[in-house]
């Protein structure tokens, strides 16, 4: 597993040579940028089951046949498990923006899920809809532009705007998940 | 690759929770000392063919190591400097104990090298260092540190 500073270090090791001022830049900006890191990552982590569960039902909602009998979400059984991944991918997103790499990302969660869903059965095309519905709501609340009342409270609070970059990179993490069941 | 960072997300995934406050805390008490570290990776970088050559010509000039192996001591002494340039970075071991820490006993032990030339040297360096022409008092100790750790593992 990398992080922002350890993807410099392997980067510059290929080439064995130390890391100088050039490449020390980026991660200058990074350490500048960590309060809206941290905001953005509570953001996350204190609203988990508002946005897992709302994006399940959300994709319940747009497709009433997943929770009849024959659907994928039928019985409780099948519709938890489906709970349960959300919230899987959503802590893998969170570890990645703390981070500011993918790797853990990619290793622990991308990394034969599609080939685990296709095995389990599990309808890929609502698996990407509770994504997308995750991602949607992760950075509405991040830069405080959801309707309704402010759902966190950061370090910089009243700054969601501040949180634009890192809502992008966020939603670039949910991307990946996407295309990786594409 | 341990970090501050990584090291608190591989124990919030062995338990399989979102980090915490702890967790988030204990990361941006990592990014508070960051600037610390990164001068001094920054001043390592500039002055690491320096600082290699000094501590060679110290420990050499002393006559009692065989000249021969000089070459290879400043390569090593460069090597390390490198990594400890890394662990600055990632602000944790994890560069010196992946690739410059294990497995160093067994290769040493293997070839019959003397220690005492990198330890020496590690010592030189950090008992010569220049504040705050070579680098601040932060990042001095900060780079100190890791010299330290080194010269442990060495011992």
């Amino acid at each position: 597993m990398l992080d922002a500073f350890s993807r410099a270090v392997v980067s510059a090791d290929s080439k064995g040579a130390p890391i100088g001022t050039a490449d020390l830049t980026a991660l200058r900006k990074y350490v500048a940028d960590a309060n809206k890191r941290i905001d953005a990552t509570l953001a996350i982590t204190q609203n988990v089951s508002c946005i897992a569960a709302d994006a399940i039902s959300g994709m319940v909602c747009e497709n009433t046949g997943l929770t009849q009998p024959g659907g994928h979400c039928y019985p409780t059984r099948r519709m938890a498990a489906c709970l349960r991944d959300g919230e899987i991918i959503l802590r893998y997103v969170s570890y990645a923006l703390l981070a500011g790499d993918p790797s853990v990302l990619d290793d622990r969660c991308i990394n034969g899920l599609k080939e685990t869903y296709l095995a389990l059965g599990v309808p890929l095309a609502n698996a990407i809809r509770a994504i997308e519905i995750m991602k949607i709501a992760t950075v509405a609340i991040m830069t405080e532009t959801n309707t309704g009342r402010k759902m966190f409270e950061g370090i910089n609070s009243g700054s969601g705007a501040q949180c634009q970059d890192i809502a992008s990179e966020a939603a670039s993490y949910f991307d990946r998940v996407i295309n990786a069941l594409s | 690759m341990k970090s501050a960072v990584t090291t608190v997300i591989s124990s919030a995934d062995a338990s399989g929770r979102f980090p915490t406050i702890s967790d988030i805390e204990s990361v941006k008490g990592s990014f508070d000392r960051a600037n610390a570290r990164l001068e001094a990776a920054e001043k390592l970088a500039v002055h690491i063919d320096r600082f290699t050559s000094e501590a060679l010509e110290y420990v050499y000039g002393k006559q009692s190591l065989e000249q021969a192996n000089k070459d290879k001591c400043a390569r090593d002494i460069h090597h390390y400097l490198r990594l400890i340039n890394y662990c600055l970075v990632t602000g944790g071991t994890g560069p010196l104990d992946e690739w410059g820490i294990a497995g160093m006993r067994e290769v040493i032990r293997a070839q019959q090298l003397p220690t005492i030339a990198y330890i020496e040297s590690f010592s030189y360096i950090r008992d010569n260092l220049d504040i705050p022409s070579d680098m601040g008092q932060q990042a001095a100790s900060e780079f100190k540190s890791l010299l330290d750790y080194l010269i442990n593992s060495l011992a």
